[in-house]
């Protein structure tokens, strides 16, 4: 068991990687790569954003059950109140979402509600693309939120990937950037350099030709290469360390998505310098939340495997004491409407609730109730523009500058303990 | 041989001797008068595989006889291949072996591998074969002219110490590069990829009382249910390899994926729970006849894959449809209605998609609940039939032209069911002709004509307004098609295969079909037709082995000529598995043609 | 900013200018000249290799041997005009991708296939930086023959007329549904297209206005793409007075695009583009050094010429240039495969080059690819580790199709030392110092134990050290 990140990485890594490199190479190389190990000054908290595909019906995510409307509006999809996790005397969590109630007692668990932005676009695509470029103004616009952030603190002398998408479907919209490459990957795999056939064992941890010390030749993209290759290398065997070790001492649920938040953790675990994390869930078409017919069911499941999945990374981190420099967010491209259809399903909607999960929440409901009769088309409207939640995680959390991404300053919510 | 790769030198005298593994070595004369036990009993225990041939004159008729010889050699691909200057190379070989020899390579193979073959994989990557010759004299002959082979090679790479010879026992073993081992005891000959594997036959042999496979008790079992007239056999154990992490790994992939849970309902189950698998091989004619079974438990009716279960003695998946230009054809005995209710327990992960068909059909069929007001109204008897499409030159031919294919359901009330299901298939067309609407794409044309007395829909895209029609684009490959005919519904991607099985069906009903009793699954497909499809897109294909495999016009134009002409070998492959007499059983027919 | 003069060069550095020409790079006329070998700057495998790896995608070791013998001029000359039938060549290749063009995959993976074998590389080299340039997304475009019309339309004038290709831009439907454009009401005047050609295609930020945007937008309306067609609604078209830069008319869409062309901000920002292409991409180059160029481009704007001069000048070949350049990941790629002489796969390859941030036909904005430091990054550099591991380890998705070995052999090299040798000769020129190179050489020495005394493995472990040289990632 290992207790801090330093411990762990001595521990994994050995420190004869790094020490080797002392007696050869030029002082500089030496402190580059020194100075990404462990002792940082500048601010080292990750973002984990996870979108649910298809428009999360909040309404039976978390559920007013002491409202009359919502059972008059739900006769085939109306949750039993018994069962509901009660947060408080007028909501309630989902019957499956118990790992997620559990989150929120202990205060690792935070809902903001009726999250949205005005004249709420109804079509998945155009719905989703205003959450990704976080610009409704401008359905044309070139740059994810995400995108742009990465590019507004994009510094040539660090070279780790700034954010990675996780996941085996195409890298969503909100991380196109219009400078940084922005990997995307299905497992740690993807960040490991393999090695080519026919070398024994102990050869392969001998160090690259690439990073034998050399002079630059008074040329800087020369240096530059150097310097980025030697961390390239550097961080594949954090990861590959990481891989070794800590492949089995975290329980995840076997399902798809655990398993691309166990790759994250072990991200995380490996301190190899990505700040931002992408996931999507149920997507790949439409998504998996679009339940225009026989909801009950298929909404369920899905609810139970994102909380158990979420409440299995959370503890994983916490258990490595690394929960504190973690913040994740969930969004979907709209909620639902409060009226049923007729074919036990439900239609596209307007705002929703957004779930932030991490060690540095103050916890708790956020923001009013929306109403079920004041309604933006028959769906509940938004009191919280999507933006503030932005400005929120890349201001106080990330501590990048939101105004540059979002290009003015939304109010941030008070949500975070820092 | 057919490679397209150059091989070096030393590479093609590799394979000249892997080709001619048949053959090899000198033997000791003292030996020469033993009487040698059975081959098999000279594999160790611990063997996971072992194939043993026990009539290999029978495969050479087939497949070295002179109508295959001349079948080959006539392929022009063949003819090209021929011209290389290393097939050239290996033809000397041959040529020189004959003349060493004194015989022809047909008399000689039979000759140094009649009296059996007999080949292990053992643990550690450790592989036994061992051949019986006719003819002592002969297999010690080729032996000696491979040692002379090896010996120059070996020598031109100034490593002449890789070819040693050593004594174990009353025994001189061999090796030729340094890792290979292999001994000739009378007119046997022994070859082991390892030396371990070499020691472990020879101390078999010294120590006859020890125990070899054929003391297990699970390769006894297999034995039996092979049959003991079988060309050849194959036993494997199971127990061992369902802890290879591939296997492991496919044998889980049913669960998540529902389409896999479906096809490969009862199979997958049957191999999870057995600890052997035997296999038998005979040789009719020109056809190919493998029959398979594992031990494994067959599947409890209360099992969640209980559905592909045939519920009553003499239940079963009927006989395929026949139609014009069939390239394939699947018949299931599946029970939709109880494989959907235990979605749970088969693929316990909703996934995007499952969410998005249920979605669609909530729409198609009107808020109807997809398990019990749906696919109950089916029948487990499903096909599934593949054909090559015919095109109307007044229509227009596509540049890449699809096989047609159809789903042919058997519903529980007809009646009440046609105009549910009709009005689902014109929601989905709509649905389809709308999107592509928004998106100015043109949409298709719904058309409700006759085949015989059965009015069936059919949507298509018109192409009234295209000027060259022989170029078309792939959507004019897609003509869907719904019929109802009697009891069946019909559900097919062209007008044409749909009109094709109306007829079909409406003969069969003539002759009331009888189920193949016990069989739950069928698959057969047609190498000829095929072939001729890939023949109709071989432009197609070329281009995308180009891009696809980075070779030239002339490299992808062999390769597809390649595939084309092996298919066309094959007349007809017939898979058909089912549960008999407790065990599962898997039947292959390969028909071959030869003409 | 001034143009930066490095400390003088290391002594195992070639393609540098001597001490004497130093003080000279700042200077156009000098810059510009063409350049003649001397003592200073002998034409040699460094200078060859250097040539070919910006107006090309690399070589193949006769390639540089020929061109040692041809000298200079002549290289340039037969990579500016080569004898071959380029005509014929791109048909068939036209041919190609139309009998399979039903996705932008299938069509990237042909134009890969085009540039390993096309015997006019430089025209493949310009096709790619007008595709950066206009950044048609075919993600967006979603209809694959429009996207292969765009590219053959950027092929056509790669080294034509920027003023044929920037007309025939503002008509392409690809290029009209990529930015946003496809509808153009005269009661709803479109500014995507006006706007995209003012910022990103010619003037650049700073020399227009909002207003110019405006008015310009008022100049295509009628224009529509309908069907994937192109058509043009005169009712729709508003015949009224615009300004438009300065100027005053009835202006149509070809009057603005005659208007854009006439600024001299437009040759600027298309000359700077070209030298970040070319010649460098470390400093923005001083104006002066700018300035003759974009004069005499804005007279034809005859891309060839521009090319030509560039190419056959002083700077190219100094220390301004040597190297200075991060190579995109189809340079990167390609470079081993046209050194090692073998086609791969190239629909495979398409998508691992988009896994490094290079999707060809989906350029990430409608600045195209920024590139240069932004290539590189823990991941991109772990993934070009692993793609030159694909390629090279003789087997998988891209199977034996590349083998340093083989090669070596045919260009007679008999012992694994001496492959190594010509390896480092073929990818590197030499450029490498005594330390690196002895620590490589040593590796060739103590082979690995586990494939034994095989040197076709060795030579492939070789060949993959060698690419993954921080050296190697500069063009």
């Amino acid at each position: 068991m290992f207790y801090t990140r330093r411990d762990f990485l001595k521990a994994a890594l050995g420190t004869s990687t790094l020490l080797s490199f002392a007696s050869a190479a030029p002082n500089f190389l030496v402190r580059s790569v020194m100075a990404a190990a462990p002792r940082r000054k500048e601010r080292d908290t990750v973002l984990v954003v996870v979108q649910l595909s298809g428009g999360n019906d909040g309404l039976n995510t978390v559920v007013p059950y002491e409202d009359d409307e919502y059972a008059r509006n739900r006769p085939t999809l109306r949750l039993p109140t018994k069962e509901l996790h009660k947060i408080d005397s007028e909501m309630g969590l989902h019957p499956r979402m118990g790992a997620f109630a559990r989150l929120y007692k202990e205060g690792h668990l935070s809902i903001v509600q009726g999250v949205g932005y005005p004249n709420s676009d109804r079509s998945h695509e155009g719905a989703m693309r205003i959450w990704h470029t976080a610009d409704p103004d401008q359905p044309n616009r070139q740059t994810g939120w995400l995108g742009r952030a990465i590019d507004s603190v994009w510094n040539p002398n660090k070279t780790n990937a700034p954010a990675v998408f996780v996941g085996p479907t195409a890298r969503p919209f909100g991380l196109n950037a219009e400078n940084a490459i922005v990997p995307s990957i299905r497992s740690l795999r993807d960040l490991m350099t393999g090695q080519m056939p026919g070398y024994s064992n102990d050869q392969s941890q001998k160090k690259h030709a690439a990073e034998l010390p050399r002079a630059d030749k008074g040329n800087p993209l020369l240096g530059f290469l150097q310097h980025s290759t030697l961390n390239a290398y550097t961080n594949s065997r954090r990861i590959e360390a990481v891989a070794k070790t800590a492949a089995n001492t975290a329980e995840y649920p076997s399902l798809a998505l655990a398993g691309s938040f166990r790759t994250v953790a072990q991200l995380i675990r490996a301190d190899v310098g990505i700040r931002i994390f992408f996931m999507e869930f149920s997507g790949g078409g439409i998504g998996g939340f679009d339940n225009h017919a026989n909801q009950l069911g298929n909404h369920c499941a899905l609810l139970h495997q994102l909380s158990e999945s979420v409440a299995a990374f959370v503890h994983d981190l916490k258990r490595d004491k690394l929960l504190d420099r973690v913040l994740l967010m969930t969004f979907s491209e709209f909620g639902r409407t409060v009226k049923e259809n007729g074919r036990r399903g439900t239609g596209h909607g307007a705002a929703a609730p957004v779930f932030l999960a991490g060690g540095k929440l103050k916890g708790g409901l956020i923001g009013p109730r929306p109403s079920l009769t004041d309604l933006d088309n028959g769906a509940p409207k938004f009191h919280t523009d999507f933006r503030r939640v932005y400005a929120t995680v890349l201001d106080q959390w990330l501590g990048f500058e939101s105004r540059t991404v979002l290009d003015r300053q939304f109010e941030p919510l008070d949500v975070l303990n820092v | 041989m057919f490679c397209n790769n150059k091989p070096q030198k030393s590479m093609t005298l590799e394979k000249v001797a892997l080709v001619l593994l048949l053959a090899v070595f000198a033997a000791q004369s003292t030996m020469a008068a033993q009487t040698l036990p059975p081959a098999n009993q000279w594999i160790p225990q611990d063997a996971v595989i072992s194939l043993e041939l026990s009539q290999p004159k029978a495969l050479l008729e087939l497949f070295a006889g002179e109508k295959a010889t001349a079948a080959v050699t006539a392929l022009p691909v063949y003819q090209k291949q021929a011209s290389t200057p290393q097939f050239k190379e290996f033809l000397n070989v041959i040529e020189f072996l004959e003349i060493t020899l004194d015989t022809d390579w047909r008399t000689g193979l039979s000759k140094l591998t009649g009296g059996g073959i007999t080949f292990a994989i053992c643990p550690e990557d450790t592989l036994i074969l061992i051949i019986d010759a006719e003819d002592e004299h002969m297999l010690e002959q080729t032996h000696e002219i491979f040692l002379n082979i090896a010996r120059g090679e070996a020598e031109k790479q100034g490593q002449p110490n890789r070819v040693e010879s050593t004594q174990y026992e009353d025994v001189t073993t061999w090796t030729f590069n340094g890792k290979e081992a292999h001994a000739i005891i009378g007119k046997r000959l022994v070859i082991a990829n390892r030396p371990e594997g070499l020691k472990a036959v020879l101390e078999l042999r010294a120590n006859g009382a020890s125990e070899n496979l054929t003391s297990k008790a699970t390769y006894q079992a297999a034995k039996r249910a092979a049959g003991p007239d079988s060309v050849a056999t194959v036993f494997a154990d199971l127990l061992i390899l369902k802890n290879i992490p591939e296997i492991a790994g496919l044998l889980e992939q049913s669960s998540n994926s529902p389409l896999a849970a479906l096809f490969f309902a009862g199979i997958v189950e049957a191999v999870r729970d057995s600890s052997w698998l035997a296999l038998g091989l005979h040789i009719e004619d020109n056809t190919l006849l493998f029959r398979a079974s594992v031990d494994g438990k067959t599947v409890a009716p209360t099992s969640p894959v209980a559905f592909a279960l045939p519920s009553k003695v003499g239940d079963g998946a009927l006989p395929n449809l026949s139609v014009p230009r069939r390239i394939a054809a699947l018949s299931l005995y599946r029970d939709l209605h109880q494989f959907y209710a235990a979605k749970d327990d088969l693929f316990p992960e909703r996934t995007s998609g499952l969410i998005f068909f249920e979605n669609m059909m909530g729409i198609f069929f009107s808020g109807r609940d997809l398990t019990n007001e749906v696919l109950i109204e089916t029948q487990p008897e499903i096909r599934l039939v593949v054909a090559e499409q015919e095109y109307d030159p007044a229509i227009g031919t596509p540049q890449i032209k699809f096989p047609a294919f159809a789903a042919i359901f058997r519903l529980r009330h007809p009646e009440q069911f046609k105009e549910v299901a009709e009005e689902a298939w014109q929601k989905a067309v709509g649905l389809i002709n709308f999107t592509r609407g928004q998106q100015a794409m043109p949409g298709l044309i719904i058309d409700r004509p006759f085949q015989g007395k059965t009015k069936y829909t059919v949507a298509y895209f018109s192409t009234s307004g295209i000027e060259d029609k022989t170029n078309l684009d792939s959507r004019f490959n897609v003509r869907p098609a719904l019929a109802m005919p009697g009891e069946y519904l019909i559900l097919s991607s062209t007008d044409g295969l749909a009109r094709d099985l109306i007829d079909a069906l409406h003969q069969e009903t003539e002759q009331t079909p009888k189920p193949l009793a016990g069989t739950h699954s069928l698959v057969e497909i047609e190498g000829g037709q095929l072939a001729s499809i890939l023949e109709a897109n071989r432009k197609t294909l070329i281009r995308q082995n180009m891009v696809n495999k980075g070779n030239t016009q002339e490299q992808a134009e062999s390769a597809t000529d390649m595939l084309i002409s092996l298919l066309k070998f094959l007349d007809r492959a017939k898979l058909g598995i089912g549960v008999h007499e407790g065990l599962t059983r898997f039947r292959l027919e390969l028909k071959l043609n030869l003409q | 900013m001034a143009v930066q003069i490095d400390k003088p060069p290391g002594q195992y550095q070639s393609g540098q200018a001597g001490p004497a020409a130093s003080e000279k790079l700042g200077d156009p006329g000098w810059a510009w000249a063409a350049y003649q070998p001397d003592a200073w700057q002998p034409w040699n495998l460094a200078q060859a290799g250097h040539l070919f790896r910006r107006a090309a995608f690399g070589a193949d070791w006769d390639q540089l041997q020929q061109a040692l013998s041809d000298g200079p001029q002549r290289t340039i000359d037969k990579l500016l005009r080569p004898q071959a039938n380029i005509a014929a060549f791109n048909r068939e290749h036209d041919e190609y991708e139309s009998s399979t063009a039903s996705s932008t995959d299938s069509l990237r993976a042909w134009w890969l296939r085009r540039i390993i074998q096309t015997p006019h590389p430089l025209l493949e080299k310009m096709t790619l930086f007008w595709h950066s340039h206009f950044a048609a997304n075919g993600a967006k475009v979603k209809n694959a023959r429009l996207m292969q019309r765009h590219v053959q339309l950027l092929r056509s004038q790669a080294l034509n007329s920027f003023r044929a290709l920037l007309k025939a831009i503002s008509r392409d439907p690809a290029v009209l549904i990529w930015l946003g454009a496809e509808a153009n009401r005269k009661a709803l005047p479109n500014e995507n297209f006006a706007r995209s050609l003012m910022e990103a295609f010619t003037l650049g930020a700073g020399h227009y206005t909002k207003k110019d945007v405006r008015e310009a937008a008022r100049a295509f309306t009628g224009w529509f793409v309908l069907r994937g067609q192109l058509r043009y609604i005169s009712r729709e078209h508003d015949g009224n007075v615009k300004q438009i830069l300065g100027q005053k008319g009835n202006f149509t869409s070809d009057d603005v695009v005659r208007i854009v062309l006439e600024q001299p901000a437009t040759s600027r920002t298309l000359v700077r583009k070209l030298y970040r292409w070319l010649i460098c991409e470390t400093a923005e180059p001083d104006p002066k050094l700018i300035a003759p160029l974009a004069q005499s481009f804005a007279k034809d704007y005859d891309v060839l010429k521009l090319v030509e001069t560039m190419l056959r000048s002083n700077l190219f070949f100094s220390r301004v240039a040597y190297r200075r350049r991060i190579k995109c990941p189809v340079e990167f790629a390609l470079g081993i495969v046209k050194g090692l002489e073998g086609v791969v796969s190239t629909t495979q390859l398409a998508q691992d080059l988009a896994d490094l941030g290079q999707n060809l036909y989906s350029p990430p904005t409608v600045k195209g690819w920024t590139g240069g430091r932004h290539w590189i990054n823990s991941a991109t550099l772990v993934r070009r580790h692993n793609l030159a591991m694909a390629l090279l380890r003789g087997s998988g998705p891209y199977a034996n199709k590349l083998n340093p070995w083989a090669v070596a052999k045919k260009h007679g090299c008999s012992t694994p030392e001496s492959a190594a040798r010509f390896l480092l000769d073929l990818f590197l020129q030499g450029d490498l110092g005594p330390d690196v190179r002895d620590a490589l050489l040593k590796k060739i020495q103590t082979p690995a134990a586990a494939d034994g005394d095989d040197p076709a493995g060795t030579l492939r472990r070789f060949a993959h050290e060698i690419v993954t040289l921080p050296d190697f990632h500069l063009a």
